[in-house]
C-alpha cells in the first residue's frame, strides 16, 4: 500500500513497479491485530532481492504466525533515494506502506559484504539512528543473518543482534521474546539480556575486544549474559522445516524468478576455497517426495513456468536420480521448465544427460576453479582434465556448442604456470569438440573462461592465507590474456578493487565499523554495482581511521592468532582447518564427505548426524 | 515436447488496469497475465516450437504511469468452457489492481480501432492552464515534437497533432482541472496524450507528471466502442 506523497515520486523512476507492493501472494495483514511487526531488508535493489530464497523463506515462516506480520524492504535506486530525501519520504515496508521506525524487528540478511554500506543508507532513510549506540527504545530492535554474519565484526556498531547460521527456529524464538518483553515494557538492555541467553544469538555489546600493539586481537571478553562463544542454529530435519506454499510473484522482471525447490544444506565437496561448502554443515536431505511437492504448490501458487533445484551442488544430492524424472512427469506437461544450475563435471551420468536433453538447452557450465592439477589438488576441487575433457565430449555428442568454464585468480600457491594451465584447458576443450566425429555440422565451439579473483574468507582453510594484492592480480590477468590467441576462447575477469574490499570487509575487525561509517557518509553505496563503487572513497576512509587494507587482506595470519570470529562457533574445529590449509601447501587432496568423513565437527550441531554419510 | 493441439475458442479478455497497476509496464503485463493463467488453470493454446508460450494478442500496450478502463487481450481455448467462469477464476488470479470485466467471443480485430478517450486530471494546476488549455485546444494548429526513430537515429519532428483530436472538454473539479478527450489511437496512428499534455503546459508552472491519466474506453472509426 503505496501512501499518496510516494504515488507522486512513483511517476518520476524508473522501474516504479519496485516500490509498489501490491504483488501476488504478499501477505497484508491488519496492523492492529498483530503483536509484533517484522520489516525483512534486502540491502539492495528489489530485483536481487526479490531473487533470494532465504528471504522467502523468513517471510512466509513468519507470516504464517498470528500474532505477527512480516513485510519487505529493498533499498531504493537512486534515483528513487534522491526523490525520498528530497522530499522527506521515509523508507518504508512494501506491504503496508509504512516507515521502518514504525517497526519492532527490522532485519537485515547479509549476504555479501560489499552489501554493507546499503544497511547503513536503509537505516537512514528510515529515520532510524544508523549506531546502535544512538538508539535507545526498545524496538525497533536492528536484527542481522546471512552469510555474512560468520563474521559479523565489521557490522557490530550498526546492528543489535547477529543471528548466525539457520534462521528458522531461531527468529521465532526471538519473535516471541520480544513480544513478551514489548507487553512487559521492558527496556532495551533488559531484553538484549535475555536474548543473549538464547543459543545462537550474538549481542555484540556483551562483548569487549582488546588488541595488541600490532593490530591483532589479544583478548576477547564476555560480559553480561553472553556466552563466550555463540553457537550457529541449525534445522536439523529439513522435511519437517518450514518451507514457503507459495513466492511473491513479482511485478516485474527480477534476477531469478521460478519456482525454487531446494534439495540440501551443506556440501559433500571440502574445496578449500569456498565457504559456503564449510559454513552450512553438516549435510542434511530433503526427501524426493518432499522436494516434488513443495515445487510442485508454488508452481501451482505462482503460475511460474521455470523450475530450479537450488542446493551448493545439486547433482550430489543422493536422489537426484529419483527426483528428476518425479519433477518431468509433471512439469513437462504442463510446460514448465526444470533447470539445474551448478551441475559437476565429475557425477553427469548418461541418464542424467538424457533427462537434460528433454528440457530447452541453456549454456553447459563447468567449474574447474583452477588451471593445474597441481593447483586444484591443493583447492581440493577434486576434478580432473581428463573428467572435464570427458564430460565436454559427452555435452559436444547432445548438441552443446558452447562450453563455459569458471577460474579463480589468486589462490593460494598458484604460480604463473597455473594461470597459464587455465588457456591450456580451454584450448584441450576446443580441440575435442573439433575431435569429436559426431559434432554439429556447420557448427563452431565457444569456449568462455571466466575468472574471479580469489578472497579469503573465514571458516575455511585459507582463513590464515594473505590475498593477492590488486597489483599481483593485474600482472596474473595480463599473462592469462597473452596466453591465448584462439578465438574460441573469450576470457572475462573480475575487477580487482571491489575483491580488496570484500577481503578486508570479509575478516574485518570491529575498528572497520568506523571504516564503514564514514565510507558511507562520504557517498558510498551499492558497492558491488561498478556503476557505484568507488574505492578512492573507501581509502580516504581507511586513512582517516589509521587502518590499512593490507593489514586485513595481504597479511598470513599464524594459527595462533586470535581471529575476529573466533566468537563464532560454526561447528567446524579450528584443527580441521588447520591440517586442510598444511594440506593444500603440500597439494594433498582429501575425499569428499561421502566417500570419508574428515570429522570436521560439524555433525555435532546435529546431534552426531551428518547426512553425507548414511 | 507437449503434442501440438487445435484451439475451441477464440476469446477476448477486457478488463481494467488502475492504481498501482497503472506502474507496470506493458512487457510485465504480458508476463502477469500469462502466469494468472497457468495459475487458474486456464487451458490456453500454447504457441508451437522450441519455446512454446501462450499466445496472447493484446489490443494497444498501454504506456507506463497510464491507467485504464478499457484494456483487451485475445487468446485461444483448447477445449469450450464457460466463459463468466472463467472470467472469475482469472481475476482472483490476478494482482487487485488488474480486474477482469469480462471474457467473450469477439466479433472485432485490434486494427478496427482508431479512436481512444482519455481523462487527463492536473492535479496541481497552474492558474494560467485552464485558459492556456482552452486556447491551445481551440486553435486550428497544435504544434508538438514528436520522437520517432529514423533508422538508427533518433529525431524529432514537429506535427500538428490537431486533426488527431476529435473531442475535448475541460472542467474544473475540486481545485484539479480535467480534461476529457478523443485522440487518434490505433496501429496506424497513435497519439500518446503526454504529447498533448505537454503542449498544454508549455509556459505555465504546471508539472506535467503531477496528471493522472486515465484511458477510457476505444472506438472504431464510426465512434462505436470497440468491444
Ligand atoms: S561431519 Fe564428516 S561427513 Fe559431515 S560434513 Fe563434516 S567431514 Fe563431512
Amino acid at each position: 500500500m503505496v501512501k499518496k506523497d510516494v504515488e507522486k515520486l512513483l511517476k518520476k523512476v524508473q522501474k516504479p513497479a519496485r516500490y509498489t507492493g501490491g504483488e501476488l501472494n504478499s501477505v497484508v495483514k491488519d496492523k492492529n491485530n498483530v503483536k509484533l511487526r517484522y520489516a525483512f531488508c534486502f540491502p539492495d535493489n528489489y530485483e536481487i532481492g526479490m531473487s533470494h530464497l532465504g528471504m522467502k523463506i523468513l517471510y512466509s515462516l513468519v507470516n504464517a504466525r498470528e500474532d505477527a506480520w512480516c513485510e519487505r524492504v529493498f533499498a531504493p535506486w537512486e534515483d528513487m533515494e534522491a526523490l525520498m530525501r528530497e522530499n522527506d519520504v521515509k523508507l518504508y515496508a512494501l506491504e503496508s506502506g509504512d516507515a521502518l521506525s514504525e517497526f519492532d524487528l527490522v532485519g537485515f540478511t547479509l549476504q555479501y559484504e560489499l552489501s554493507y554500506t546499503n544497511v547503513l543508507n536503509m537505516l537512514d532513510l528510515s529515520g532510524i539512528p544508523v549506531l546502535k549506540k544512538d538508539r535507545t527504545n526498545l524496538a525497533p530492535i536492528v536484527i542481522a543473518g546471512g552469510p555474512c554474519v560468520c563474521n559479523p565484526e565489521p557490522m557490530v556498531d550498526f546492528i543489535d543482534i547477529f543471528l548466525p547460521g539457520e534462521g528458522e527456529d531461531v527468529t521465532n524464538e526471538l519473535i516471541d521474546l520480544l513480544i513478551e518483553h514489548k507487553e512487559k515494557g521492558s527496556t532495551r538492555l533488559e531484553f538484549l539480556r535475555e536474548a543473549a541467553k538464547i543459543e545462537g544469538v550474538y549481542v555484540p555489546e556483551f562483548y569487549n575486544v582488546y588488541y595488541n600493539e600490532d593490530g591483532t586481537i589479544k583478548s576477547v571478553e564476555n560480559i553480561e549474559t553472553a556466552p563466550q562463544r555463540v553457537k550457529k542454529r541449525i534445522v536439523s530435519d529439513l522435511d519437517k522445516a518450514h518451507y514457503p506454499k507459495d513466492f511473491v510473484v513479482p511485478l516485474i522482471d527480477v534476477v531469478q524468478d521460478r519456482t525454487v525447490g531446494e534439495v540440501f544444506r551443506g556440501c559433500i565437496r571440502g574445496c578449500r576455497f569456498c565457504q559456503a561448502g564449510f559454513i552450512y554443515r553438516p549435510i542434511r536431505e530433503k526427501s524426493p517426495e518432499t522436494i516434488n511437492e513443495q515445487c510442485r504448490s508454488i508452481s501451482d501458487a505462482t503460475g511460474y513456468d521455470e523450475i530450479s533445484l537450488c542446493s551448493l551442488s545439486t547433482s550430489d544430492y543422493t536422489n537426484i536420480e529419483k527426483l528428476i524424472p518425479m519433477l518431468f512427469d509433471w512439469a513437462l506437461k504442463e510446460n514448465i521448465n526444470v533447470s539445474l544450475p551448478s551441475l559437476r563435471v565429475d557425477n553427469f551420468s548418461d541418464e542424467l544427460m538424457e533427462e537434460l536433453k528433454k528440457v530447452r538447452r541453456s549454456g553447459l557450465t563447468f567449474a574447474p576453479e583452477a588451471g593445474t592439477q597441481r593447483l586444484r589438488d591443493a583447492i581440493n576441487k577434486n576434478v580432473t582434465e581428463e573428467e572435464v575433457l570427458r564430460t565436454a565430449l559427452k555435452a559436444f555428442d547432445g548438441g552443446w556448442t558452447s562450453v563455459k568454464l569458471y577460474f579463480m585468480m589468486g589462490l593460494p600457491t598458484e604460480t604463473l604456470d597455473d594461470i597459464k594451465g587455465i588457456c591450456d584447458l580451454a584450448q584441450k576443450v576446443v580441440d575435442t569438440f573439433y575431435r569429436n566425429p559426431n559434432k554439429p555440422k556447420g557448427k563452431g565451439v565457444q569456449v568462455s573462461v571466466s575468472c574471479a579473483s580469489f578472497v579469503p574468507k573465514p571458516f575455511t582453510p585459507f582463513q590464515w592465507e594473505p590475498q593477492d594484492t590488486a597489483d599481483m592480480l593485474i600482472e596474473k590477468q595480463k599473462v592469462l590474456l597473452s596466453s591465448t590467441t584462439s578465438k574460441k576462447i573469450v576470457i572475462s575477469y573480475h575487477q580487482s578493487d571491489t575483491s580488496v574490499l570484500e577481503g578486508v570487509l570479509a575478516r574485518g575487525d570491529r575498528r572497520l565499523g568506523e571504516v564503514i561509517y564514514k565510507a558511507w557518509q562520504k557517498g558510498c553505496k551499492f558497492d558491488s554495482w561498478d556503476e557505484f563503487f568507488d574505492f578512492s572513497k573507501w581509502t580516504e576512509a581507511f586513512n582517516e581511521c589509521n587502518l590499512t587494507t593490507e593489514f586485513y587482506a595481504n597479511r598470513r595470519r599464524e594459527y595462533d592468532e586470535i581471529l575476529p570470529w573466533d566468537i563464532m562457533d560454526y561447528g567446524i574445529r579450528k584443527e580441521f582447518l588447520v591440517d586442510e590449509n598444511k594440506k593444500a601447501h603440500e597439494s594433498v587432496t582429501t575425499p569428499h564427505c561421502r566417500i570419508k568423513c574428515s570429522a570436521c565437527g560439524a555433525n555435532k550441531l546435529n546431534g552426531g548426524k551428518c547426512d553425507a554419510r548414511n | 515436447m507437449p503434442e501440438i493441439k487445435k484451439w475451441a475458442m477464440e476469446v477476448r479478455m477486457s478488463f481494467e488496469k488502475t492504481g498501482m497497476a497503472k506502474f507496470i509496464s506493458h512487457l510485465d503485463t504480458v508476463r502477469c497475465i500469462t502466469r494468472a493463467m497457468k495459475r487458474a488453470n486456464v487451458p490456453v493454446w500454447f504457441t508451437e516450437g522450441f519455446n512454446p508460450h501462450a499466445f496472447l494478442t493484446f489490443a494497444m500496450p498501454l504506456s507506463l504511469g497510464f491507467e485504464s478502463l478499457c484494456e483487451t487481450v485475445d487468446f485461444r481455448l483448447l477445449e469450450e468452457v464457460d466463459l463468466n467462469e472463467l472470467a472469475e477464476r482469472l481475476d482472483k488470479a490476478l494482482p487487485v489492481d488488474i480486474t477482469v470485466k469480462e471474457i467473450y467471443v469477439y466479433e472485432t480485430l485490434p486494427n478496427d480501432i482508431r479512436w481512444a478517450e482519455y481523462k487527463i486530471v492536473f492535479n496541481n494546476p497552474d492558474e494560467l492552464l485552464l485558459e492556456r488549455a482552452n486556447s491551445v485546444l481551440s486553435s486550428d494548429e497544435i504544434i508538438v515534437l514528436k520522437k520517432s526513430k529514423k533508422g538508427r537515429n533518433k529525431v524529432e519532428k514537429e506535427v500538428n497533432i490537431k486533426e488527431h483530436i476529435k473531442s475535448f472538454e475541460l472542467t474544473e473539479d475540486n481545485g484539479k482541472l480535467v480534461l476529457n478527450t478523443v485522440l487518434s489511437s490505433g496501429p496506424s496512428i497513435n497519439i500518446n496524450p503526454m504529447l498533448l499534455i505537454g503542449a498544454l503546459v508549455k509556459d505555465t508552472e504546471t508539472d506535467e507528471q503531477d496528471v493522472d491519466i486515465i484511458k477510457v474506453q476505444s472506438f472504431t472509426e464510426n465512434m462505436e466502442i470497440f468491444k
